[in-house]
């Protein structure tokens, strides 16, 4: 039995860390743009089919084509920022969360279907990054899944000091405290802004470069890691990378308990992405803020 | 907040003008209906035939989008031959997206605005049902396809016909087949839709029957990780040996490659079966590799050894055309237009009943064989029933081996394996 | 009102209670479902462009109420107006609760919220299928026996206008004030003396029992029903609906609710390209026309549900 849910446990944490670097993209979206980005799941969708077209029609190696699918997210993301979010920093748009849910509501409205019509409606899936399956002791896990979660963890590491250390990223950090603070001392805003949509994106195509020869590729594959994301943002507390890594692992780890755990074995799976979103819908009513939040800034 | 009704009201314009704008626009709406009318140029009248199925989310479009080439490639086919009845074959089809609602739009459209004589195809029970019950009203003839829920040939309406098997015939035979084998735990997984809950229930009640033991699990439509679900089972006690899943979404793949690869199954222990198509798509093998040898599924185009001309042609121009095998649901739609436009043909009008009579009077020999449909209602799922639809179950027993090449297991008077089951490697 | 808008008016009625007879029974299913959907969306422009509380869950309390109305007819053999009296209590009652629990979320937070209630209730919906029917459907017995759909028109439409009755009569009243001064800034209206804990319950309950009652209205004429009625997807369709025709405004949002209706149903020609273009309409009317294509010209010729308070001779709000 300890054995059962140590295997579990391991394989939750594998996911968590996907999991995470998807989170971590949505919450550098919402710290500095002050929108939840409905589009993300797709952003990510399109990160994995990037990276099948680059392995397929390029001949590009499977590993490499993760940071042409990581690019191409970021470049995808800057052209709808730059077309469609830039209300978001006029003084005469009202209520810009509100336009925030509604354009990136769009966009994943209409990246879906241009997938269906552009990829076509079958499962695709990239060649594996590694093959064959570990097995250590009672864990059997696949190479993708460890190199997945390795890379993973390796973009979030890239991430945090990108945050930390470079200009940019402090420039990052600054504007999601104060955008009128940074302002004064020399920020150009709307590069950042362009600069965190992108970056937000392309975390999420990495994770999708990631788990496509995981997980099939199909144009409707970006809906229950959205759902996800938007638990683990939650839970982790918006505005906070670190507090969206932890949830996320979190979330991961419980997942897998849950259904290994639950007593009803009929329903364990049907009610698994129910109970992580009761949980969220709890966290939200006791702890608006979620585990780490920051303070939540008004929008305008 | 005052500055931006200043700008507003520097937009307006009078309100006469307002008055004459809306109207126009009230009469530019009300005569979007009569855009619909139709007029036929040119020597002779189209027949036109109205076809149903999902082509976009949250249906099962993938399968939707198969069914609709094949209907496409037969109406090119029909007409290249001259049509029926001296005149061409137009197909209208229509996007269900798998909700009822659509489902009942659709058909109301096809049959008002498109003035359709007959219509076929869909993949999706309740949406079928809902389509029905608007074909019932105008009286036109609807040739089920892909759809396996027993009410809709069990509703008996005169109208309803379906050419592909029911869960009762599918569900049965599997669970019989499982008996035969001599499983003695099976674990069961059912997506969360019509398809898969259906045949979750028939084949636990086959099982039960038989005396069993099985436990049923269901899952989202949308679930792409079955890890801990599979770790279960796995770590059930006494361990179960056999694994049926009825998944047909993308899902499908990963469920089939994470079995395998966790060794649950296939494996000398455990075997596996997958049903609901997904194992015989064309995107199969690139999706699951390995993992689907010794996989167990079923097959509702013929099994080649039944295979006739019409089906070896058909196979042919089809993987030319699409790059892939058709698998059976795309057969059943290809077949589903023949056997209207036969109908119709010997019927020498397009009337309804003239149509249904042919239907039920049907000999068509089709790539899935001999077509005849039972007007008995014994019990009431027989009514316009297919009765001899083809089922087979086979088992992939090597890498990129396509669905015909694949050994067939049951029924028996098919069966190209010695063994009932092939126990993997 | 004028007397050419009152010309325009009666003209429009006669139009509107004619429709079953001037179109074919395709479209006259179309204009039901329209109607339908102009309830759903009216109440979410209630909730969301009056009252400014963002919320995503709408479309869970439809299929709550079509669920409750369907099963209690079925299951406990009461009569279907009783029926979808109870789908609009019951909606109303738990719409009150989301809304009080609620409470301390706005704006992003409140929509995750509300987004993750409908999907728990959808995911019951459809895990529970001994009672539900789950995705096989659930049979729903019809309202009407009539060959045709013309007696679910009229129905449907005296639902709306009641809907559209009660609800324009609560905007235009104080109430409608302190709705658009919680939405504006909820601490600012708190502090001028607007009971805010009451009004944004109330908000909430009135527009979740019209979305039930609209479900119930929805279950009975389909005939069938599955929990896709309350899916992400759905709720994105009514957000376009609000968006395109208006979500400030009551009116502007029952005719973008009709006109996209029809509209999507017109591209049917498009095949798979609709719903991308539908996508591309909803991204063109947030990004240029944020208040609606339809608001602006329902407010100046009928002046029913005012868009923005004009500028008007200071007068103080009453206090509540």
């Amino acid at each position: 039995m300890l054995n059962y849910l140590l295997v579990q446990a391991v394989n939750g944490l594998v996911i968590g860390v996907i999991y995470a670097v998807i989170a971590a993209g949505l919450t550098v979206i919402f710290s500095i743009l002050k929108i939840v980005n409905f589009a993300h799941g797709e952003v990510y969708m399109m990160g994995g089919y990037f990276a099948y077209f680059a392995i397929a029609l390029l001949g590009v190696p499977p590993m490499a084509a993760i940071f042409v699918a990581m690019a191409l997210a970021f470049l995808l993301s800057v052209l709808f920022e730059r077309t469609l979010l830039t209300p978001l920093y006029s003084p005469t748009t009202e209520r810009k969360a509100d336009y925030g849910i509604l354009a990136t509501f769009g966009i994943s409205i209409l990246l879906r279907n241009i997938a269906i019509i552009a990829f076509g409606p079958f499962p695709l899936r990239p060649p594996s990054f590694f093959q064959g399956v570990l097995v250590w002791g009672p864990i059997v896990i696949s190479w993708d899944r460890i190199f997945a979660a390795g890379a993973g963890a390796a973009i979030l590491v890239a991430l945090t000091l990108f945050l930390r250390r470079s200009a940019w990223g402090q420039a990052l950090n600054a504007v999601s405290q104060s955008r009128e603070s940074a302002a004064i001392v020399g920020i150009n805003d709307r590069l950042v802004y362009t600069l965190a949509f992108g970056v937000g994106g392309a975390l999420a195509g990495g994770a999708g470069a990631l788990v496509g020869p995981i997980y099939a590729l199909s144009p409707t594959m970006g809906l229950q890691p959205d759902t996800q994301a938007f638990v683990i943002v939650i839970l982790g507390g918006m505005g906070s990378v670190g507090g969206a890594i932890i949830a996320a692992l979190l979330i991961g780890l419980s997942e897998g308990m849950f259904v290994a755990l639950f007593p009803d074995p009929t329903r364990s799976l049907a009610y698994a992405q129910a109970f992580s979103l009761l949980v969220m819908m709890l966290v939200l009513l006791v702890r608006p803020k979620g585990f780490f939040g920051r303070v939540h800034l008004a929008m305008e | 907040m005052n500055q931006h009704d200043d700008a507003r009201r520097g937009r307006g314009m009078t309100p006469t003008a307002w008055l004459t704008r809306r109207a126009a626009l009230a009469a530019a709406a009300a005569s979007i209906p009569l855009i619909g009318q139709r007029r036929a140029w040119g020597a002779a009248e189209p027949i036109v035939i109205g076809w149903v199925g999902p082509l976009s989310p949250p249906g099962g479009y993938a399968e939707g989008i198969l069914m609709k080439d094949a209907a496409e490639m037969g109406a090119d086919e029909i007409n290249a031959q001259g049509g029926v009845l001296g005149r061409p074959l137009q197909i209208v089809y229509a996007d269900t997206r798998g909700m009822p609602a659509e489902g009942r739009t659709a058909a109301e459209r096809l049959v008002q605005e498109n003035k359709i004589v007959a219509a076929f195809g869909e993949f999706h029970s309740p949406v079928a049902l809902a389509e029905m019950e608007v074909f019932r009203k105008y009286n036109i003839p609807f040739m089920a396809c892909d759809v396996w829920s027993d009410e809709i040939t069990a509703k008996g309406y005169q109208q309803v016909f379906r050419n592909a098997p029911t869960i009762s015939l599918i569900d049965t035979a599997i669970g019989e087949w499982i008996a035969a084998v001599g499983f003695k735990k099976v674990a069961l997984l059912a997506e969360k839709n019509d398809v898969g809950l259906a045949a979750r229930t028939a084949v636990a009640e086959q099982l039960n029957k038989a005396h069993i033991p099985n436990d049923s699990v269901d899952a989202e439509t949308t679930t792409t990780d079955f890890t801990a679900q599979i770790l279960r089972f796995k770590n059930a006690t006494p361990p179960y040996d056999f694994f049926y899943s009825a998944f047909s979404e993308a899902g499908a793949y990963d469920l089939i490659r994470q079995a395998k690869e966790l060794g649950m199954c296939p494996t000398p222990k455990c075997g596996m079966y997958n049903s609901g198509g997904e194992a015989t798509d064309p995107t199969f093998w690139q999706n699951v590799k390995e993992a689907g040898v010794w996989l167990v599924t079923e097959n509702v185009g013929l099994p080649q050894s039944g295979w006739n001309d019409k089906t070896r042609a058909f196979v042919k121009a089809f993987t030319a055309k699409y790059k892939a095998e058709p698998p059976g649901a795309v057969m059943e739609s290809y077949d589903g237009l023949y056997l209207l436009a036969d109908a119709i043909k010997r019927a020498g009008d397009t009337k309804p009943e003239g149509i249904i009579h042919a239907l039920e009077t049907t000999q068509y020999v089709g790539v899935r064989g001999q077509y005849s449909f039972a007007t008995d209602k014994d019990p009431p799922w027989h009514y316009h029933q297919f009765m001899q639809a083809p089922l087979t179950l086979i088992q992939y027993d090597k890498i990129n081996q396509t669905v015909n090449d694949a050994p067939i297991l049951w029924p028996r008077k098919f069966a190209t394996s010695k063994e009932l089951y092939m126990t993997p490697a | 009102m004028r007397p050419t808008q009152l010309a325009g008016a009666a003209l429009l009625l006669m139009l509107v209670l004619a429709f079953p007879v001037l179109v074919n029974p395709y479209w006259l299913t179309v204009g039901i479902l329209a109607i339908f959907y102009a309830i759903v969306t009216a109440s979410w422009a209630l909730l969301v462009g009056y009252a400014g509380q963002f919320s995503f869950g709408h479309m869970g309390f439809v299929s709550m109420g079509a669920y409750c109305s369907a099963l209690l007819v079925s299951a406990a053999g009461l009569p279907i107006p009783i029926g979808m009296a109870a789908a609009l209590v019951l909606s109303g009652v738990v719409g009150a609760v989301i809304g009080y629990t609620c409470l301390r979320m706005h704006g992003p937070y409140l929509a995750i919220f509300t987004m993750a209630f409908s999907e728990v209730f959808r995911i019951i919906a459809l895990t529970e299928n001994e009672i539900t029917g789950g995705a096989g459907g659930l049979e729903v017995t019809p309202l009407f026996h009539t060959r045709s759909d013309a007696p679910y028109f009229y129905l449907g439409l005296a639902l709306l206008a009641a809907s559209l009755g009660l609800m324009s009569w609560m905007t235009t009243s104080r109430w409608g004030l302190f709705f658009r001064a919680i939405r504006e800034n909820e601490q600012a209206a708190a502090a001028a003396g607007v009971k805010v804990v009451r009004f944004r319950v109330l908000v909430f309950a009135i527009a979740s029992s019209f979305a039930g009652l609209a479900g119930a209205f929805y279950a009975h004429y389909i005939g069938i029903l599955t929990p896709d009625v309350g899916s992400v997807d759905q709720m994105g369709l009514v957000v376009a609906m609000a968006v395109i025709g208006g979500a400030e405004s009551l009116p502007a949002a029952v005719i973008g609710a009709i006109v996209v209706e029809f509209l999507v149903e017109a591209l049917r020609a498009y095949g798979e390209w609709r719903l991308v273009l539908f996508g591309a309409l909803l991204l063109l009317t947030v990004r240029f026309a944020r208040n609606g294509l339809l608001a602006l010209a329902w407010e100046q010729v009928l002046r029913l549900g005012p868009v923005r308070e004009r500028a008007r001779p200071a007068r103080r709000p009453a206090a509540s």
